[in-house]
């Protein structure tokens, strides 16, 4: 059974509706070989997404050329997908509820939509959940291949790098290999390997279970898991001891002052961020400030075109260098 | 003569029976009202401050709780995890009908376990907690009317059953 079909049975299939499960299951190998995403809207039609395109599905699982003739996703599929996930506890993703996302078993985010309830300035919930879109995380051994030689520095140090990416580019997965390759070492660069720290707050890196990792990241590595970023940057500093921190999707002030914290205590920190380029997060609040003041010492761009996780750009921050870019073709080994 | 006799005291003892039945079970309500009420407060602390997932806090809420009841509220948790697709009511009303004779419950009762059912797990920490203090206070009000239900009918089911059963003698010698 290969990787997709057995992340669709082990993870996916047992939180859709069973019409649904009913659906994929009769979909051709090469169409769940494919898939990235799945999308359930009430009252629309099912919808499959791929790299660069998507497709609408009938009921007895061949692809509909028009909506008329495509599965049309009920308000009860949506609810009982919806119960799966949440294993008839609603209440116990109070705080993933107001963060419009939740991380189901495998380390596959499922976003949502719906009426968004809110108390003075602040989310209090959302309810009547009117969409759902299911993030299949894979786990792709070697996709960080390229960028390895352009972060691992001299003496076992590995420099600090923002891995910049508009969403459904591969951020979580080229991070998750960049864990497993510094944890386990590089035979090819001759890198033994080093102790790593990963705050996951959103359970998506390591996709734990029962606070243990449910996908490889090696042998060295230490996981927050659920974790929220400013308190598990510092935990892992002052616990762990780690020669590197891994952290996904920065965005608030608190984020910003424990990574300062991080990269003044000569930790190397790898995180991603949302953005096409380093110039279009600069003005944004609180990160700007870590790419005015040059805090990292590499840039890695990822694009979705021709495919997920694609690299655009690695540039080198201090010297502003183009270390390698897809387009340009410059391939200057770090 | 002997077969006479043997059919009367047949008789008498099934009379018997069936009055010390119904007296047990009318005694036995009130117990259970009281367990139920006693896990459902259980079950908003671990759902409330905790967080817990549906099934793991059925069965913790059960700690401490002997009998039918707890065998009720595990019986759900175990549904709930070996069937995906099932929700709190249809587990609630499975167990239900596979526990009808165990539960010394009446349609009042069942008709509000199967209510909480059909909102448990859809709300968030706070209208959780209110709703199941809506069900507690509910089932509490159903307990004290058992308990006087209990000391007005206990005895008179026993006697009942005994003369009942006295009365089909009489009647048939």
């Amino acid at each position: 059974m290969n990787q997709i079909s057995h992340t669709l049975e082990q993870d996916i299939y047992p939180v859709l509706a069973p019409r649904l499960v009913a659906i994929m299951c009769l979909l051709p190998k090469s169409i769940k070989n494919e898939l990235t995403e799945i999308r359930l809207r009430i009252n629309q039609p099912v919808i499959l997404v791929f790299s660069n395109t998507d497709i609408m599905v009938t009921s007895d699982g061949q692809i509909a050329s028009e909506a008329k003739q495509a599965y049309i996703c009920s308000q009860e599929d949506l609810a009982r997908t919806l119960h799966s996930i949440s294993r008839n506890s609603l209440y116990a993703f109070e705080q993933e509820l107001k963060l419009g996302y939740i991380t189901i078993h495998g380390g596959h985010r499922v976003g949502l939509a719906g009426q968004v309830l809110v108390e003075g300035r602040e989310i209090k919930a959302i309810k009547n959940i009117s969409s759902l879109n299911i993030r299949i995380a894979r786990q792709i051994k070697g996709c960080a291949d390229k960028i390895m030689p352009y972060i691992l520095a001299t003496d076992r140090l590995v420099m600090s790098t923002l891995i910049i990416a508009p969403p459904r580019c591969g951020k979580t997965t080229i991070l998750r290999d960049i864990v497993y390759q510094l944890s386990g070492g590089h035979a090819l660069h001759n890198y033994h390997g080093i102790q790593v720290g990963v705050v996951d707050e959103r359970s998506e890196i390591a996709a734990c279970r029962n606070g243990i990792p449910t996908v490889d990241l090696g042998p060295r590595v230490d996981v927050l898991d659920c974790c929220p970023k400013a308190d598990g940057i510092l935990m892992l500093i002052r616990s762990m001891a780690p020669r590197v921190v891994v952290t996904d999707e920065l965005g608030r002030s608190e984020d910003v002052l424990a990574l300062k914290e991080a990269l003044n205590a000569g930790i190397g920190v790898i995180a991603s961020i949302h953005g096409g380029n380093e110039k279009e997060i600069l003005h944004r609040p609180y990160i700007g400030e870590l790419i005015q003041n040059k805090y990292f010492d590499r840039y890695v761009i990822l694009g979705d075109r021709p495919q997920i996780g694609t690299i655009e750009d690695i540039i080198a921050v201090k010297t502003n260098e183009l270390l390698y870019s897809r387009k340009k073709g410059v391939k200057i080994c770090g | 003569m002997w077969l006479k006799l043997l059919g009367s005291v047949c008789v008498l003892a099934a009379g018997t029976y069936i009055g010390f039945k119904l007296s047990l079970r009318c005694s036995q309500r009130p117990q259970h009202i009281r367990q139920l009420v006693s896990c459902i407060v259980s079950l908003k602390s671990y759902i409330n401050y905790i967080s817990m997932p549906l099934s793991e806090a059925l069965v913790k809420s059960t700690l401490g709780t002997e009998g039918p009841v707890a065998i009720f509220f595990k019986e759900i948790a175990t549904l709930l995890e070996s069937n995906i697709w099932m929700n709190p009511k249809q587990a609630i009303l499975q167990v239900l009908d596979k526990m009808e004779g165990q539960l010394a419950l009446e349609s009042t009762e069942k008709e509000i376990l199967v209510v909480l059912g059909a909102n448990l797990g859809t709300m968030n920490r706070e209208e959780q907690n209110k709703y199941l203090s809506m069900i507690q206070e509910q089932l509490e009000k159903l307990e004290q009317e058992a308990v006087r239900t209990r000391d007005l009918n206990t005895k008179m089911y026993r006697y009942l059953g005994v003369c009942g059963g006295l009365v089909i003698v009489i009647l048939l010698a």
